[in-house]
């Protein structure tokens, strides 16, 4: 049982973004961390390959030299192999030439399984994975919360409004990890050691035979005109006095001033 | 005259809310004579919802075929894809749902173009046309435009406002996708409910939160109460649902949930950036909080320093009375 998982790595939730002086970029404090939703990706294989007794899992992001670190982490926890797809030209892609790129990374490697999260949390794209799955003519589960895996066939939940459904499909196939799949371990000290001097590969676009028109920012289909602020939300009005006079001074602003209800 | 193409999504015997958005957003457009909008839906359609629909777009294009009994996103995305190219549809919009944000980036691929994913707002008047989608959490907001063809959206709800119904009816056609079943490899095997809510947080205008501050599971009584009165849905924190006081669906923030309602109010809650990063798009926010220095006040319109034991159901009392009085006057 194979396994491709994609991690991508992404500012620290906590780290200051802001826009560059004329819109067109932005500044974002140097503080990375891996996509939560990956870890969950990176667990999910990882429990797999426990059950099954062949196979590896493989560990790809797309990104500069700093994305070595999400890889690193990925090893930690204990993936086979990682792979970094490093290349200038990958840069500033929208979904589809993110997708487009990894896609073509992953048509060179043997899997049953291709795990990566719902979601970016810097960018809030969540479509990736989708489009990966499209490109390489595959099924895909969304936002899963459980998987079995079997020989050539999966089952997978996904939670949905008020409650839940069970799919089934065969595999090679796509899923997208979704909180609640379940709790990502800690790399053992053994782990992150062992990262540190794991070999890392690395593709660029030439290895892939792609070329710069088709990939990251000239390859994207959806372009970014420019970066804003949103609009500052005024200091908040306390409302004064004790709780019960505030709580009636509040349902009276909420009624009379916002005319909420 | 550009077309559109607004994908339609029912939630049992109603048109989702954020649909209706959408359509009415679409009937805006279409007045203008620039547009010419019209409404898809995918698979069984129940005579409530089409009859709905159809007071809210000039034409209606339903989908059918086997291979769309269930929701896939592959069986989707070929109907929704052969649509596109059957109408010469420019843009795809849909709403940023579970469902639309699963399968139109599929779509986006088999047409080889683009896609603007949970968009807030959009530019009309520009050409070519432009949107507005935050990132980083809703720190910093990007305009986007697309080089290809047509372009694929979808919408956040709570974004475009919902129209009345007009009086007029639309046409509704049929037409069979052909899609050949080898090509939808996944299936669905079982649907379980487990909680009937009526209205998705993400859809939800009203919006009452709740976070370690409560306590204690049970005490979201209070919040429940409060909801009920205004008709509001009830939503938690990360750490209120990782202590498994409320389900991970009721999440709203960074992992979970993000909402836009009209109105928010979030007690015992301290506002760490993951739960901020939900619901900052909020119209108006009120925050009861004990401790003055919670970082949620930064983010509120209204704040109310104080014990939420007592302003809860003080609030839910008021509100009580102030209704009762507005249909009942006498």
């Amino acid at each position: 049982m194979d396994i491709v998982v994609l991690v991508k790595q992404i500012p620290d939730p906590e780290a200051l973004v802001t826009v560059g002086g004329d819109g067109t970029s932005l500044t974002i404090e140097p503080k990375f961390a891996m996509n939560i939703f990956d870890a969950f990706a990176v667990e999910e294989a990882l429990q797999i390959k426990a059950l099954h007794t062949r196979g590896k899992v493989k560990v790809i992001a797309l990104g500069n030299g700093k994305a070595m670190e999400v890889l690193r982490t990925g090893i930690a926890m204990g993936a086979d192999e990682a792979l970094l797809l490093d290349d200038e030209a990958f840069l500033d892609g929208d979904g589809y030439a993110n997708a487009f790129v990894l896609s073509r990374a992953i048509a060179r490697e043997h899997f049953d399984i291709i795990l990566c999260g719902r979601q970016a949390i810097d960018d809030d794209r969540g479509e990736v994975g989708q489009m990966v799955a499209q490109f390489l003519g595959l099924p895909h589960i969304g936002g899963i919360v459980k998987l079995a895996v079997d020989e050539g066939r999966a089952v997978a939940e996904v939670a949905v409004e008020g409650g839940k459904e069970t799919i089934e499909t065969p595999l090679p196939a796509l899923f997208t990890a979704e909180k609640g799949l379940n709790e990502p371990r800690v790399p053992l000290i053994t782990g992150v050691m062992k990262a540190m001097r794991a070999p890392i590969a690395r593709l660029t676009a030439a290895d892939l035979g792609l070329a710069p028109e088709q990939t990251g920012r000239q390859g994207a289909k959806v372009k970014t005109l420019q970066y804003s602020l949103p609009k500052k939300k005024p200091a908040v009005q306390i409302i004064p006095g004790e709780p019960h006079e505030a709580a009636i001074e509040a349902v009276r602003i909420l009624m009379e001033v916002e005319k909420l209800f | 005259m550009d077309k559109i193409l607004v994908f339609v999504e029912a939630n049992g015997e109603e048109p989702r809310k954020v649909s209706l958005e959408l359509l009415s957003e679409g009937l805006k457009l279409a007045e203008t004579g620039h547009f010419c909008v019209e409404a898809v839906f995918l698979g069984k359609l129940p005579a409530a919802v089409r009859e709905k629909v159809l007071h809210y777009t000039e034409k209606l294009i339903h989908v059918t075929d086997p291979a769309l009994e269930d929701y896939t996103a592959e069986g989707y995305a070929i109907a929704m894809a052969g649509c596109a190219r059957e109408t010469g549809a420019k843009l795809i919009l849909g709403g940023a749902t579970q469902r639309g944000r699963d399968f139109l980036p599929r779509v986006a691929v088999l047409l080889q173009t683009g896609i603007a994913s949970d968009v807030t707002m959009a530019n009309w008047d520009k050409t070519p046309l432009t949107f507005i989608r935050p990132m980083y959490g809703g720190r910093v907001l990007a305009e986007l435009t697309f080089s290809t063809c047509p372009a694929i959206v979808t919408v956040r709800p709570n974004s475009f406002a919902m129209g009345a119904p007009r009086a007029q009816r639309g046409e509704s056609i049929e037409i069979r996708a052909d899609i050949s079943s080898e090509l939808v490899r996944t299936s669905v095997i079982k649907t379980e409910k487990t909680a009937s809510r009526k209205v998705d947080l993400t859809e939800a205008e009203l919006i009452v939160a709740g976070g370690r501050g409560l306590k204690a599971a049970e005490n979201f009584h209070l919040l429940e109460e409060l909801a009920q009165t205004v008709g509001a849905t009830v939503g938690a924190t990360r750490s209120v649902v990782d202590a498994r006081w409320r389900d991970q669906t009721d999440q709203i923030g960074k992992s979970g949930k993000t909402v836009s309602p009209k109105f928010y109010l979030g007690a015992g809650i301290s506002g760490a950036i993951h739960h901020i990063m939900g619901m900052d798009t909020s119209k108006v926010v009120l925050a009861v909080n004990n401790d003055p220095n919670a970082i949620i006040f930064k983010y509120a319109n209204y704040g109310i320093v104080g014990d939420l034991f007592e302003v809860l159901p003080a609030m839910t009392e008021e509100l009580k009375k102030r209704l009762r009085k507005q249909t009942d006057p006498h």
